[in-house]
């Protein structure tokens, strides 16, 4: 060490080493020159910087080349997938001279060493948390329009929100397998009725084989125009079946004037021995026409009761969570709990036991209540209860905490006992806080109601789920609208509430 | 008579609050004690009511020793003094008659005063204390509506109604004006002499002191380095009176320590 004492700053401590070994020292574990040069903190975050970025990144390469045995295998392929890991790992070598040359500055003291260090340290994380994260936007940018269709069967919804009774319209004509002399009677044309003919009027079913059976065209006119229809057959003791045409359900579309004309293949059916003789088929059209007065949807009908459900689950969580996290709010309330090392105790076991249960997700604690009580809301009411008691608790007693203590001594010195001083003291100070929070957890309550039903917690999160994960997005569209109603009026009247109260 | 013997306090922190103080205050006295800020007068009042728990000595009241109370029988002692604070420490959102009869805790059965319900005997004893301060019109404010001098004759009608036979006054007027602290301090006065309460008073001021005190103990650092009575603290000058505040009173000079103001 050439450089005078007096050029230490204060609360420096000396180097243990020579520059040029504190530089050997960080070149071959980086941070530890440092830490041997006397600057501890700055060596410690070095290394422990360094080897997060290395250990990242070899935990990257060995999942992106997992197919590769060689670890120079695993970076070649690597570093061709994903050519931004190449340019981390060239910075983190940069970083790594760099670290080296700082601890030589370090344990010369020249400097207290550049933050730009850190800098690079800073955006080597940022470079691994876009590769970890798998962020890509041109993708996004290019793709976005995908989002279009779904996001607009998630906006308006509406026509799920109206249903028409359903009808089937149909019209069936008998088949006569095989030919003979007499054919079955047509059933009689009447104007305006759907009607369905088949030509030639009786033919052969096809063979388990392979051979094809009859081949008939089959017509419908007065139909509903422009709308599906399916071809069903019906065996002569009336057992249906649908026909198929090349392998699929063959559905005809008529046209503008309710006509369709196709040409089919009679189909094959297995038929007992003991059948002999012409038998007489049935071969029919079907429609699915909405006919019927429009009605509100089931769809809506099952949002809107189950809506009602998720408000009044909040509700009950909300009120269960006020009643229990009053009493045990005092109990958290350090300045309550300190008279002596006994009420210490029980408030470290309350906070410690509250703040456990805060850190665990509602959701997760429906799991659990599901297990309990069941599918349903009572499970979502215990789910939220418990998170309301454990929050409330907090708020609450933190509330407590900042009360002005000489409204206290006051009471006290007027020899009242500590449940009067409580009353006349504490508690006429926290009323604000405590409706306040009390409202604020209701919205909250209200929130997390309307997704607790994901895990089977009643409520409307179950409907949103099961449509979501039928694709039906204009069901789920539906649910969606309710709980953005119902969350933005009960925003409104919370705040209304707190206006008038606090 | 109460009897203070050797009493020291000791803070969890180390702080020697108070070192020592002994000192007797027969019954009917208006005694004031004086002393800088930190010196050790707010935590010899509270000693003496146990809201801090002196480390070593001995608070004896008519013979009993106050310091060794425990639970009820200390809650039964503390109803007999009443307690006034610079602050005032009323309950602001609560009315002002409430926070009267809130003096009443000592004497009511917890289960009564937990539904807020006094006997109409208390609440037409408080609102005789808050006649006789003068209030009577502003029994159904809320507390923090009223001004700084009615705020503290709330405070006083609170600790009359406890019936006490002390009155502990921490620096009752360091946040009133000069015109109000008289009238606040007349009330004291009052009560001392008609009704033979002992006071036990905190204050700054010289010529409040002089005016009211029957007499005087001065503090500095925890330990008593004055003790007067109302002939000697009479002929008490500016410069013994600064003696007692110490050097740095001396500095600052009247701007600590007004004399003459009426």
């Amino acid at each position: 060490m050439s450089g005078p004492p007096v050029m230490r700053k204060e609360g420096q401590r000396g180097s243990f080493i020579p520059p040029f070994l504190a530089f050997l020292v960080s070149f071959f574990g980086p941070g530890i020159g440092h830490i041997l040069a006397g600057a501890f903190g700055r060596g410690l975050l070095l290394f422990a910087s360094f080897a997060t970025i290395i250990g990242l990144q070899l935990m990257r390469i060995n999942e992106i080349a997992r197919r590769q045995i060689l670890f120079s295998d695993k970076i070649l392929k690597t570093y061709q997938l994903e050519p931004m890991l190449a340019g981390v790992a060239i910075l983190t070598l940069l970083l790594w001279l760099w670290i080296a040359i700082d601890a030589y500055r370090v344990a010369k003291r020249r400097t207290r060493g550049s933050n730009m260090l850190f800098g690079l340290v800073l955006l080597l994380f940022f470079g691994m948390g876009w590769q970890i994260g798998q962020i890509d936007l041109y993708q996004f940018g290019t793709e976005v329009t995908k989002a279009g269709p779904r996001l607009m069967q998630i906006m308006w919804p509406w026509e799920r929100a109206m249903s028409r009774e359903e009808q089937i319209i149909s019209a069936s004509t008998p088949v006569q397998v095989p030919c003979t002399d007499t054919l079955p009677a047509v059933p009689e044309e009447v104007s305006g009725e759907p009607y369905l003919s088949i030509e030639p009027q009786c033919g052969l079913l096809s063979e388990q084989d392979g051979t094809p059976g009859t081949s008939a065209v089959i017509s419908g006119n007065s139909f509903l125009p422009n709308t599906e229809t399916e071809i069903w057959w019906a065996d002569p003791l009336n057992n249906e079946f649908r026909h198929r045409h090349e392998g699929e359900y063959l559905i005809l579309t008529t046209d503008e004037n309710g006509e369709f004309e196709f040409e089919i293949i009679m189909p094959y059916r297995l038929v007992p021995e003991s059948a002999t003789g012409a038998q007489k088929w049935t071969v029919q059209a079907r429609q699915l026409g909405m006919e019927g007065d429009a009605a509100l949807s089931k769809e809506l009908l099952l949002v809107v009761s189950k809506m009602i459900e998720t408000i009044f689950l909040g509700m009950m969580a909300t009120l269960f969570g006020i009643i229990l996290a009053l009493p045990i709010s005092f109990l958290a309330a350090r300045n309550l709990m300190s008279a002596n090392w006994f009420t210490l105790g029980i408030y470290f076991v309350v906070r410690t036991i509250l703040n456990i249960v805060r850190s665990i997700e509602p959701l997760i604690w429906a799991v659990i209540a599901v297990a309990v009580v069941g599918l349903g809301p009572f499970a979502g009411i215990v789910a939220l209860t418990l998170h309301s008691i454990a929050a409330l608790g907090k708020l609450y007693s933190e509330a407590i905490e900042s009360i002005d203590r000489g409204p206290i001594e006051a009471i006290h010195a007027t020899g009242a006992t500590w449940l009067q001083t409580v009353v006349y003291a504490v508690v006429p100070q926290i009323i604000p806080p405590f409706v306040s929070f009390t409202i604020y957890r209701w919205d909250i309550n209200i929130r997390m109601s309307t997704i607790i039903g994901l895990v089977g917690g009643g409520g409307i999160g179950f409907l949103l789920i099961q449509w979501m994960r039928l694709l039906d997005f204009k069901a789920a569209g539906l649910a969606v609208w309710f709980i953005v109603i119902t969350v933005t009026t009960l925003d409104f009247v919370s705040a209304e509430i707190r206006r008038r109260f606090v | 008579m109460l009897e203070i013997r050797n009493l020291t306090k000791i803070y969890d922190d180390g702080t020697v609050a108070l070192r020592n103080v002994s000192f007797t205050v027969p019954d009917g006295e208006f005694l004031i004690v004086i002393g800088l800020s930190g010196s050790g007068k707010s935590t010899l009042l509270r000693c003496i009511n146990r809201l801090i728990d002196p480390t070593e000595g001995e608070i004896l009241w008519d013979g009993e020793d106050l310091a060794l109370l425990k639970g009820a029988e200390l809650r039964k002692a503390r109803r007999r003094i009443g307690m006034i604070f610079q602050l005032f420490n009323l309950v602001n959102r609560s009315s002002v008659l409430t926070n009267v009869l809130a003096g009443r805790l000592g004497y009511t059965k917890s289960w009564h005063s937990l539904m807020n319900r006094f006997s109409t005997e208390d609440t037409e004893k408080a609102m005789f204390a808050l006649e006789r301060l003068g209030i009577t019109d502003q029994a159904y404010k809320r507390a923090d509506e009223l001004s700084g001098g009615q705020q503290q004759r709330v405070g006083i009608a609170r600790a009359l109604m406890q019936e006490p036979e002390m009155i502990l006054a921490d620096e009752p007027v360091a946040s009133l004006d000069p015109v109000l602290a008289h009238s606040i301090l007349e009330h004291l006065e009052k009560l001392n002499q008609e009704e033979k309460i002992t006071i036990i008073c905190s204050l700054h001021y010289l010529d409040l002191v002089q005016r009211y005190s029957t007499s005087v103990i001065g503090l500095r650092d925890g330990e008593v380095v004055y003790q007067g009575t109302r002939a000697e603290i009479q002929a008490m000058t500016d410069g013994e009176f600064k003696e007692i505040y110490g050097e740095e009173a001396i500095r600052v000079g009247q701007d600590l320590i007004p004399g003459g103001e009426q």
